[in-house]
């Protein structure tokens, strides 16, 4: 019965007091929220603070949600977003974003299916790495866009900027992705040895 | 389709979108031209990269116990639930040391009001026990004194060398109320002549700071004694000077018979 019922209408329902129904919306809504975070800050100690704070500002500030002027989803991605960019800020101080990310990605290996190439491995690893390092606001309308597979509109809505801009950054973000990996291909063993012979011949 | 087109084109299309088949127009313009077809091509690799990075993260979710927290804090009152424990927990020590001051401020505020609260009750205090011993040692006012019909004034300016000690003061309290027996005082008056200042005998040496202040003369009757037997028919009255101390400063006799 919850379950049938929109985010807008569960988030009503919650701020009166239902239980189940913030639950429910929590249950529909904390995936892509705390992937959002992970993918833009790489820790998954980082993203689980980052969802429960969202939600807590859902429970305490729910009630200044306007749906006339965007979907709920799109809402949540954009306190995530500034919840992500605090906790990055700390995190950058303590210079712990590095090798939490670099355990992330050291995880995903591990988890690897075996039957997957390495290669694939190794470039979704090296791609995710090649993201952390964009700049902030390439790499929000690359998660957003690309690993969020959200529509332009809703990135613009979930960013609080023009369409456009989100087309402009992506574009731009891809080309320096494109330029990232070229250059990580290059310094990997495989790749020196390219590098080495062609410099070579 | 122009290469310019096939920008434009590209540009309005998501990744997943040009790594699917789509626009036949676009794909042909791939094929004809290697730049814009290896444009096509990198953009198709990541895009396969990101679908790989993507599904290897889709099953990542917050663990059970942010879950457990956010209820906990659902069944709260929101109000009260303003700080999440992770967020607590990793709190930067500049925010805790903010959180200090700002603790130590209220109190510093509070201890101020308190202390403020002390002395201004102290100081009133004060005022007001002042207030009371200046209406005590003051004399009332010429309003009071002539709307009492009991009192009566006596010109009484007792020469210097009668009381030496006694300041200028004494001149202006020599106007004074006479209270006490008044009934029998006021009766005094009325056929009281006025005699020689001289007359006054000073009864005790008076120092500058004892016999400076205020000073009242009130007319007495003399108690009769074995001395005055002789004469009963007539009554010894006297003007005594009090002091503010209530100890007599001087004395007349005043020969005269009031019956």
């Amino acid at each position: 019965m919850l379950t049938e019922l929109t985010d807008e209408q569960l988030l009503s329902q919650a701020l009166g007091g239902d239980e189940d129904a913030f639950t429910v919306l929590y249950r529909r809504r904390q995936g892509p929220v705390y992937r959002f975070a992970l993918h833009m800050s790489g820790s998954s100690h980082l993203a689980e603070e980052v969802t429960q704070d969202v939600f807590v500002f859902l429970i305490q500030r729910g009630r200044d949600f306007d749906p006339s002027r965007g979907a709920l989803g799109a809402y949540l991605f954009g306190v995530a977003r500034n919840y992500v960019r605090r906790a990055l800020e700390r995190s950058y101080a303590d210079a712990a974003l590095n090798s939490s990310a670099d355990d992330e990605a050291h995880a995903l290996v591990i988890e690897d299916d075996p039957a997957d190439g390495i290669a694939r491995r190794q470039s979704s690893t090296a791609l995710w790495k090649a993201v952390l390092s964009l700049p902030e606001h390439y790499r929000e309308v690359v998660v957003l866009c690309d690993l969020q597979e959200l529509s332009y509109a809703q990135a613009a809505e979930a960013l609080g900027c023009a369409i456009g801009t989100i087309r402009s950054r992506l574009h731009r973000a891809h080309d320096m992705l494109g330029k990232k990996l070229q250059h990580a291909a290059a310094v990997a063993p495989g790749g020196v040895s390219r590098v080495t012979a062609r410099c070579a011949s | 389709m122009t290469c310019r087109e096939f920008k434009h084109t590209a540009a309005s299309l998501t990744l997943w979108e040009l790594s699917r088949p789509g626009d036949e127009q676009v794909l042909n313009h791939a094929e004809e031209c290697p730049k814009c077809g290896a444009w096509l091509d990198k953009q198709r690799m990541l895009a396969a990269s990101m679908q790989t990075l993507q599904a290897r993260t889709a099953g990542r979710q917050a663990g059970p116990q942010v879950e457990r927290a956010l209820l906990r804090m659902f069944r709260q009152d929101p109000f009260e639930a303003t700080q999440p424990v992770a967020a607590r927990r990793s709190a930067p020590i500049a925010f805790r040391l903010s959180r200090f001051f700002e603790v130590g401020a209220y109190v510093a505020v509070a201890a101020a009001i308190v202390i403020g609260l002390f002395l201004g009750v102290r100081l009133l205090e004060e005022r007001s026990m002042k207030h009371t011993l200046q209406s005590q040692s003051s004399p009332v006012p010429a309003q009071q004194t002539q709307a009492a019909a009991d009192v009566a004034t006596v010109e009484v300016a007792p020469p210097a060398h009668s009381l030496p000690a006694l300041s200028a003061k004494r001149g202006a309290a020599s106007r004074s109320r006479v209270r006490g027996d008044t009934t029998k005082a006021s009766s005094l008056v009325a056929g009281v002549s006025q005699t020689d200042d001289s007359e006054y005998v000073a009864l005790m040496f008076c120092d500058p700071l004892s016999c400076s202040s205020d000073a009242q003369v009130i007319r007495m009757e003399l108690p009769v004694t074995e001395a005055t037997t002789d004469r009963e028919a007539q009554t010894q009255v006297a003007d005594v000077v009090v002091g503010y101390d209530g100890v007599v400063r001087a004395m007349r006799m005043v020969n005269s018979n009031l019956n």
